[in-house]
């Protein structure tokens, strides 16, 4: 009698998984072992790299001005963009705003996001923690545009908040269509990416450790300082650089929160493009901010150490 | 990919031919397009006209779209788009040779004649009711007809009746007085606000766009008065939530917000206010058959009956002779029909315009933005 | 003891504001959904179902709605597969020139949207793709992609490398110790990244303006659009059915897995 495995010593799901098995090793012998990583990673790549074709589109739109003429941008190349761009106060101006506006974004949801997520995590109440993670996911639903106006009819001159000191005796003031309205706006509208980011860097520490350090002695500001946010470090450069990205390039809140005057460079973006018709500088100022957005993740990158976003204990 | 240049695909030495052929078959088409009415071309299930939302697009529906559903059989399909973001979109279909989304747009002037001045809009000089417009409808500096203007507005200078127990406002300087700190609103762009400014700071219309710094250094002073900046919907909310007394803004939507129950007025000052026009045209690119109807809808656009129903929703003076007012627009300065409405108003032209807009629209973001 | 009460009081507090601010607008457009005015107001000017009645009659919407679903699933489909394995690449191995990679993953956030909307209506138009609904989700997959990335390189954290080994030492071969024993590990932050994509998709507006036409509007466009003439309760009424529907969903995922799930392994 011939051997025959069966049916439930060796299920179907064993047997498509060898399959799958010998074909991987058909296409993938295992001597290309050191290429896995880069295997894994082409599909991203390849992604991505949609954008990046765009943006050598972009590029090379940045390097034609405007003949308002025709309407049509020039056929030979020139810098007179750049040139324009770094000549023009306004725009660095407007860069300017863009650029402390989103540090100081990042470090207020920081600030706000870390006791967050770590109530999240460490609550022993289930009900807690699920209203905890409702209360994040939910305004995501409404989107940034009616979020915005929500903030316009509760900050507004009339509004709640004015009534409110109004019973106080106080006001109205203008709360809206300043600078501060607009990082405020900013802020709510970071703070759940920033917590789903930082939520699993600390649910990845022990309770125990923060346990040990506190019977070491060791108050909880000096745990947190010395324990906690070392080891949570990959979640907060994870998170701030998620927030810092985003609120660079971010478009509605300053439009909308800002009344018009607290620009940001994604708003002047959007008016050359759309506004005055200007593809070629609309193009520049594209590039420059994505010049500098990389820039700045190149540098947390350095400064943090490259693959801080990977793991612990795996580093060099 | 990367060398086929962003957005050009149309020569410059091509678009003059075009121009030129369009011209010289301007006179040929007009009998073209009659003997074509007889044996009309296959009827597309519907058509896609870019329309600004809310009352806008109701104007619109019930004065032309739901007329010409009835009459053709022809679906109309309204894309809301902002005319400002459909423009590259439909550059882009035009210069990528692919079929344009949309088949007419509702534009304003300026923003049309830059999309005729690039060459992506159809001649539409043979549209039978062409023959009884009034020059309202003719663009001004465009050969032919790549637009058809469809009515004028007026930005008016719009305020709250409480915050001026005196009486309203005479002067576009009003927005100087201190106590409006904070509470005036302006265009974006500062668009329909430059000319006037150009008055009201002592310069002269004759020297627009030679010299405006008058016009520079009145904005400047406006900016101190901290304005805010908006679109068309941002004027109803803050008229609406009380942030502001003053603002520079289409007769449309000051009456909107009126409609609504918020309490708003306008007038045209002293110095006059800009006039401009809104038109329709249609992107190259469409199939034959699909161009027709397009040129079908335009064409009742401009007929009486439709620009009666269709600017009785918007208040609007039309292009059409013999048109009755709102009852609530009788005398209205914004609602201009004689010639002497008119002398108050400014109007520079759609080619003056488009040649200097981005430059003014970069001085006026460097005053508010600095 | 006091320094314990001490630190539950700065937490509850932050945390309190956070839910503050967080709930505030939700609230403020729930609120003004109902009014029976003809303007968004808070608090409602009177009470009224009329704009719910307004919405569920509009076909228009319900298909813009339709579609927004459309590109959330074809969003997270691509995503998960090509965002778990790069996550997992970044997190497992120690990749050669890993900084420039890494900044080049951030092209979706440092590139502005308007940027990427521009540049995929390009590319897009010129592979003669556009009017589809596919290359929308694939833009919304694109632009939000780090975040798939890094939900699952965080979670990698509770990743146990002696689990591989002890899979791999025990015979299994390379793509079993992967599916059976790896994947599992990182689920929470696949299911963490994949709801994230989803949702993200299901409102995105910039990027999907310049590639939707008035044939393939999603609802967050048509909103956008809407909004830019002017603001009436309807808009509050359709975010509202919105916040429905992701509540329903959210309240399914917790009958399925437990939301708990999102912030532990198992």
């Amino acid at each position: 009698m011939p051997l025959r495995p069966s049916r439930s010593a060796y299920p179907l799901s064993w047997r498509v998984l060898d399959a799958l098995e010998a074909g991987a090793r058909g296409v993938w012998p295992a001597r290309f072992a050191r290429g896995v990583p880069w295997l894994m990673l082409a599909p991203a790549i390849l992604l991505v790299g949609l954008l990046a074709v765009s943006l050598f589109e972009i590029a090379d739109a940045s390097l034609r001005t405007l003949d308002t003429a025709t309407f049509l941008p020039s056929e030979e190349h020139t810098l007179a963009n750049y040139a324009r761009a770094f000549s023009e106060p306004v725009v660095l101006a407007v860069g300017l705003r863009s650029l402390g506006g989103a540090l100081l974004v990042t470090l207020a949801t920081l600030i706000l996001a870390f006791p967050y997520a770590y109530a999240m995590v460490r609550t022993p109440s289930a009900a807690w923690r699920k209203t905890l993670l409702i209360a994040l996911f939910l305004p995501f639903f409404i989107g940034q545009v009616v979020r915005a106006y929500g903030w316009l009819i509760l900050l507004g001159n009339q509004g709640l908040a004015n009534e409110i000191l109004g019973l106080a005796g106080l006001g109205p003031y203008r709360l809206l269509f300043n600078y501060w309205a607009v990082l405020f706006g900013l802020v709510q509208y970071m703070l759940p990416f920033a917590v789903l980011m930082l939520a699993p860097a600390l649910s990845a520490i022990p309770e125990e450790v923060e346990a040990a350090a506190g019977s070491l002695g060791a108050n909880w500001g000096r745990t947190l300082l010395h324990v906690v946010f070392p080891m949570a470090k990959p979640g907060f450069v994870g998170a701030g650089l998620v927030v810092l990205t985003l609120t660079l390039t971010d478009f509605a809140i300053p439009a909308i929160l800002g009344g018009g005057g607290q620009d940001f460079i994604a708003n002047a973006i959007y008016d050359q493009f759309f506004r005055t018709s200007d593809q070629g500088m609309g193009a520049t100022l594209t590039v420059l901010l994505v010049l500098v957005g990389s820039t700045l993740v190149g540098l947390v990158f350095a400064l943090f150490g490259a693959g801080t976003l990977s793991l612990r204990g795996r580093g060099p | 990919m990367p060398d086929t240049p962003f957005f050009l695909q149309l020569s410059r030495r091509r678009f003059l031919q075009g121009a030129a052929a369009a011209g010289s078959l301007g006179a040929a088409s007009a009998l073209g397009l009659r003997t074509a009415f007889a044996q009309e071309p296959e009827k597309p299930a519907e058509i896609i006209v870019r329309a600004w939302g809310g009352s806008w697009v109701e104007a619109l529906k019930a004065g032309v779209s739901d007329p010409f559903t009835k009459a053709t059989g022809i679906a109309v399909r309204h894309d809301l788009t902002e005319d400002n973001e459909i423009q590259p979109k439909v550059w882009a279909a035009v210069a990528q040779k692919r079929v344009p989304p949309i088949h007419v747009n509702w534009d304003t002037t300026t923003n049309a004649t830059k999309s005729a001045l690039r060459g992506v809009t159809e001649d539409l000089s043979d549209l039978p009711n062409l023959a009884h417009v009034t020059d309202l409808a003719k663009p001004v500096g465009l050969d032919g007809y790549p637009i058809v203007d469809t009515y004028g507005y007026v930005y008016v200078l719009a305020y709250r009746p409480e915050a001026f127990p005196d009486g309203p406002p005479t002067s576009w300087k009003a927005m100087l007085d201190p106590k409006f700190k904070g509470r005036i609103a302006l265009y974006n762009d500062g668009i329909g606000f430059h000319f006037p400014a150009q008055v009201a700071g002592g310069g002269k219309l004759e020297d627009i766009p030679a010299n405006m710094q008058p016009a520079w250094d009145f904005i400047a002073k406006v900016k101190e008065q901290e304005p805010l900046l908006g679109e068309d919907p941002d004027f109803t909310t803050w008229f609406q939530n009380g942030e502001i007394d003053l603002a520079c803004t289409i007769s449309t939507n000051a009456r909107e917000a009126k409609k609504n129950g918020i309490d708003v007025a306008w007038v045209v000052p002293e110095e006059g206010a800009k006039f401009d026009t809104d038109g329709l045209w249609i992107p190259k690119g469409l199939p034959e058959n699909e161009l027709y109807w397009a040129k079908k809808y335009i064409d009742m656009a401009i007929g009486k009956e439709s620009q009666q129903v269709w600017l009785d929703g918007l208040g609007l003076p039309g292009v059409v002779p013999g048109l009755t007012p709102p009852a609530d627009l009788v005398g209205d300065p914004s609602y201009p029909t004689k010639p002497e409405d008119f002398e108050h108003l400014i109007r520079i032209s759609s080619k003056i315009q488009v040649e200097n807009e981005a430059d003014w629209f970069g001085k006026f973001k460097a005053i508010m933005q600095g | 003891m006091r320094e314990a009460r001490a630190k539950r009081l700065v937490i509850g507090a932050l945390v309190a504001l956070s839910l503050l601010i967080l709930s505030a607008p939700t609230l403020v457009v729930l609120g003004a959904s109902f009014t029976a005015g003809n303007i968004i107001a808070f608090p409602p000017d009177g009470l009224s179902l009329k704009w719910y009645e307004k919405v569920a009659g509009a076909s228009d919407l319900r298909q813009a709605f339709w579609r927004s679903l459309q590109v959330a699933l074809i969003c997270t489909i691509v995503a998960v597969p090509v965002g778990t394995l790069a996550g997992l690449a970044l997190a497992k191995h120690r990749v050669r020139f890993s900084n420039a990679l890494q900044v080049y993953l951030l092209l979706p956030f440092t590139i502005p949207l308007i940027g990427s909307g521009i540049g995929l209506m390009l590319l897009f138009g010129e592979a003669g793709v556009l009017g589809s609904l596919w290359p929308v989700g694939l833009a919304a997959c694109v632009i939000n992609l780090p975040f798939m990335i890094w939900a699952v390189t965080a979670s990698a954290g509770a990743l146990d490398p002696d689990l591989e080994l002890a899979a791999a030492s025990c015979g299994a071969p390379p793509l079993q110790t992967f599916l059976l024993v790896t994947v599992p590990a990182v689920a929470p932050g696949i299911i963490t990244g994949s709801l994230l994509m989803f949702i993200l998709a299901l409102n995105e507006f910039l990027v999907s303006l310049l590639l939707v036409d008035a044939r393939t509007v999603t609802l967050p466009v048509q909103i956008y659009n809407s909004i830019r003439s002017i603001i009436t309760p309807d808009l509050a009424a359709i975010s509202v059915v919105f916040i429905a529907c992701a509540a329903l969903a959210i309240l399914a995922l917790d009958r399925l897995v437990g939301l708990d799930i999102f912030l532990k392994s198992k």
